[in-house]
């Protein structure tokens, strides 16, 4: 139904669970966890001390001198690292045979993290012993002297997208969009439309992001999302579980090449599946939490459906978007419910957020390439610390093991901060 | 390009500029060669670099958005978000829709944004109690046990780019599509360009676009004096934005906020629209060279999807930053698709850079010489860069020759994005 078909011809990623898409596929079937105390910064006495972080990452393991880019955040850093992987497993780094004009960018990918110390310090010195006023002209005399200009320039989101089109040289059309936790899901979903429509040969998309530092942390602890099981970091992230208390904050990024189909013939490129379906809308609710009755999450999947011309039973997995929050399991087990009906109890679903934590702005991405490795091997990944059921949830999530089964279509959803959903539906490519 | 395309025009304007908060005042302050640029107010700007800017004089969302539920959403918004909601419900006023009037599930946003900055105070107390003895240092240690309860609960979502968008879906209930594109200068331009793709794919028939950006906020004006290229000329703030002038010596920052109602041309006829312009021609690409080559090869995209020749195109409303290197680098390209005749205009010279929001209230300039039919003058490009060889339209008001105006923005690292817009002649 759609005149050019988009297939994906390589993949990379930098995660809690591993430094590549195999580790990052074989960890989540041993349902290891990558949960643990936040070594980012001291975080010690925050609510939440601990998160899913990426463990031993050397950008100089990934790319050459590695010091141009020691201002830039861990965001453009993973991102760097994760798009090599990609364009090298498809066979587009360095391949000049290809007109780099017709390779393109789309990212959803976060800002660096501030400069915590300088920036609170600046902001201690302006504020009165007594009160809450900040005094500006204190404010930009220390602050002026303290920040660096280069980090602060590398926090701009821009950068990341920039910088990963410039190192590998891809020269067609660069976005990056911020759609909180569906970032990347949309920069995927969009990047297909992008070569659907002929803009571009092959899109590089994805996304990267951590918000593993201390403005982070605080953020969103103070919205109540993160878990606090802190006596028990690796039991936390338990969607789907009647005793969820939230999300674990994780971080890392992760890349897919999404390329035309016969452009990804003629050069004789492998391809792992095939894109067939992407659905976007807005619950136009409220900024704090997600539809009841998952409004927009329903509109969200069906529209990827109907986007890939399939039936619900056409669906054989969901990697769920899962956060662990009460709210959204909840909600997103009543969408697929409401899409899917009676098929829905046959139906497995999964959440890889039980074992990564939450990537924000890289989750989406990361378990669409679950889906793809799914696939790929006949193993769903499991929901790991699933103990007690809850009776507003009461599907099958594939509770604590991995288990085999012939997938050939999987449906990927994220579901971000103010309403944002987004769906994927992924193929085994047949030609 | 798909040869049944569904057409795409603009049915509705929203701008909050430092020289006009409604099309008709914004456009005659700039055929007035009105200046936006003063001395910063909202803080004592002594310190900074770049002590003037182009703040906008008053702004009062109470006036446009009167419904007491919506009214409660402003203390969960920064400014930015604020000015991007009030933009939106401006355009979507001008374009005489109402909730309830459209199928809210074909109808969609797109904003361009940029980083929001947290205000001050908001994170001053929680800095103050968790400070080590009087020289300042922080402690992390007592900010996670005590400096965060000195956070309001809601902090994290009054500051997250895709709040524009959000605030925009929930308040003027579109349910469609939603997408925030966080491209520094380029943002508002691809996100007008993407959502003029998913009206031409069928999957919406109306989109609020748009693009949202105020850094009259002391973080934001301490972060940008580190890093960008600002004017020194403090003395004489209404000449400091100088595009494509011999002497420029770098942007002032601005504040704007500029939306778009875009519909599908035969649901806008439906409802009896007035059309201001039609969408004829979009790309986007990434000039790594940073020579204006690929920059080039983009516009010339742009018009070939729009089915115009370079000659019919009435002007180029330029990125314009007056910094060293971007000016030249554009006017390269502009020079190689255009020749040395083609008017080029800039308005940051008015109204200051407002980095995401500057394709949205740029190109709603141009529409409005378009519909007007005639073209305001560049402000300050007084000494011809020749650097800079291209035709900047300094010389008054002159009437609007030619069908097609091309906008056109960039960042710093390369992304571009290029608008084809044409005249509506009904």
């Amino acid at each position: 139904m759609h005149s050019r078909r988009v297939v994906i011809t390589g993949m990379g990623a930098i995660t809690p669970l591993g430094h590549s898409v195999q580790e990052l596929y074989a960890n989540q079937l041993e349902g290891k966890s990558g949960a643990g105390p936040i070594f980012r910064f001291d975080g010690h006495t925050f609510p939440t001390n601990f998160a899913s972080q990426v463990k031993d990452f050397d950008l100089a393991k990934h790319i050459r001198e590695p010091g141009r880019f020691k201002e830039s955040g861990l965001n453009t850093k993973f991102a760097l690292a994760a798009a090599k992987q990609a364009l090298a497993d498809a066979n587009l780094l360095d391949n000049a045979k290809v007109d780099r004009t017709t390779l393109g960018v789309y990212l959803g990918s976060g800002e660096g993290s501030h400069d915590f110390p300088n920036l609170t310090v600046s902001l201690a010195l302006a504020c009165p012993a007594d009160g809450f006023k900040v005094d500006p002209t204190e404010f930009y005399k220390h602050s002026l002297h303290s920040f660096g200009a280069a980090h602060e320039y590398e926090m701009e989101m821009h950068t990341t997208s920039g910088h990963v089109a410039a190192e590998y040289d891809l020269q067609g059309p660069n976005y990056t969009c911020q759609t909180a936790c569906a970032a990347s899901g949309q920069a995927v979903g969009e990047a297909l439309e992008l070569i659907r429509r002929g803009e571009a040969e092959a899109v590089l998309t994805g996304g990267s992001h951590s918000m593993i530092h201390p403005f982070g942390v605080t953020g969103f602890n103070l919205l109540t999302t993160l878990s606090m099981r802190n006596d028990e970091p690796t039991k936390a992230s338990r969607p789907f579980d009647l005793n969820r208390d939230g999300f674990v904050l994780g971080e890392g990024a992760g890349m897919v090449m999404l390329e035309e189909l016969q452009h990804a013939r003629k050069r004789k490129a492998r391809i792992y599946a095939e894109l067939i379906g992407y659905g976007t809308t807005a619950d136009a609710y409220r900024v704090t939490d997600s539809h009841p009755e998952g409004r927009g999450a329903i509109a969200c999947i069906k529209w990827a459906l109907k986007d890939a011309g399939l039936q619900p039973t056409d669906i054989d997995y969901v990697n769920a978007h899962g956060t662990s929050t009460q709210v959204n399991d909840r909600a997103e087990t009543i969408a697929i419910k409401d899409v899917f009906g009676e098929y829905a109890y046959k139906l497995p679903v999964s959440s890889s957020k039980s074992m990564l934590g939450h990537l924000i702005c890289a989750a989406g991405v990361v378990e669409l390439i679950t889906c793809v490795e799914t696939i790929r091997n006949g193993v769903m990944v499991p929901t790991i610390n699933y103990e007690t059921p809850d009776p507003d949830c009461d599907l099958d999530y594939v509770p604590n093991r991995a288990r085999e089964k012939k997938v050939s279509r999987a449906l990927s959803n994220s579901f971000g901060f103010g309403g944002q959903n987004v769906s994927l539906i992924v193929s085994r490519f047949v030609d | 390009m798909a040869a049944a395309a569904r057409r795409v025009v603009f049915t509705g304007l929203g701008v909050l500029t430092p020289i006009g908060s409604d099309p008709d005042t914004y456009f005659a302050a700039l055929c007035d060669r009105k200046s936006g640029i003063r001395r910063l107010t909202f803080a004592d700007p002594s310190a900074l670099i770049c002590q003037v800017g182009g703040e906008l004089p008053e702004f009062k969302p109470n006036t446009v958005i009167t419904n007491k539920e919506h009214r409660k959403a402003f203390k969960m918004m920064a400014r930015t978000v604020q000015m991007g909601l009030v933009a939106a419900t401006m355009a979507f006023r001008d374009a005489r829709l109402e909730i309830g009037q459209i199928d809210p599930d074909r109808a969609g946003v797109e904003f361009g944004a940029g980083m929001i900055a947290s205000e001050l105070d908001d994170l001053g107390r929680a800095s103050r109690v968790s400070m080590v003895g009087t020289d300042g240092a922080v402690s992390l240690g007592l900010w996670g046990e005590r400096g965060i309860k000195d956070v309001p609960p809601l902090w994290m979502l009054k500051y997250l780019p895709n709040m524009p968008s959000c605030h925009v879906s929930i308040t003027l209930d579109l349910r469609g599509p939603s997408n925030t594109i966080t491209a520094s200068d380029a943002a508002s331009l691809l996100a007008l360009g993407e959502a003029y793709r998913i009206l031409q794919r069928d999957v919406a028939d109306v989109f609020v676009v748009g693009g949202t950006e105020s850094k009259m906020n002391p973080l934001s004006q301490a972060r940008h004096n580190l890093f960008q290229q600002l004017s020194r000329r403090t003395d004489d703030p209404s000449k400091a934005h100088r595009p494509f002038d011999r002497d420029r010596d770098g942007s002032v920052l601005g504040e704007a906020a500029g939306s778009f109602v875009l519909e599908e041309l035969e649901h806008a006829k439906k409802r009896g629209s007035r059309i201001y312009a039609e969408l004829v021609g979009y790309a986007c690409g990434f000039d790594r060279a940073r020579d204006g080559l690929v920059m080039a090869k983009i516009i010339r995209t742009a018009l070939h999807r729009a089915g115009a020749k370079a000659d019919e195109v009435d002007h180029v409303n330029a990125q314009g930053l007056a910094t060293d290197r971007s000016d030249p680098w554009e006017a390269k390209a502009i020079r190689d698709v255009f020749g040395p005749k083609t008017p080029v205009w800039a308005i940051k010279g008015n109204i200051g850079s407002a980095g995401a929001a500057a394709g949205a209230v740029e190109l709603a300039a141009s529409i409005l010489a378009l519909s007007h039919g005639k073209l305001p003058p560049t402000l300050n490009c007084e000494n011809r860069d020749p650097e800079c060889p291209i035709q900047v339209h300094i010389d008054g008001v002159r009437a609007v020759a030619k069908p097609y105006a091309v906008k056109l923005n960039f960042t710093d690292k390369g992304q571009v994005g290029v608008v084809v817009v044409k005249r509506w002649e009904g």
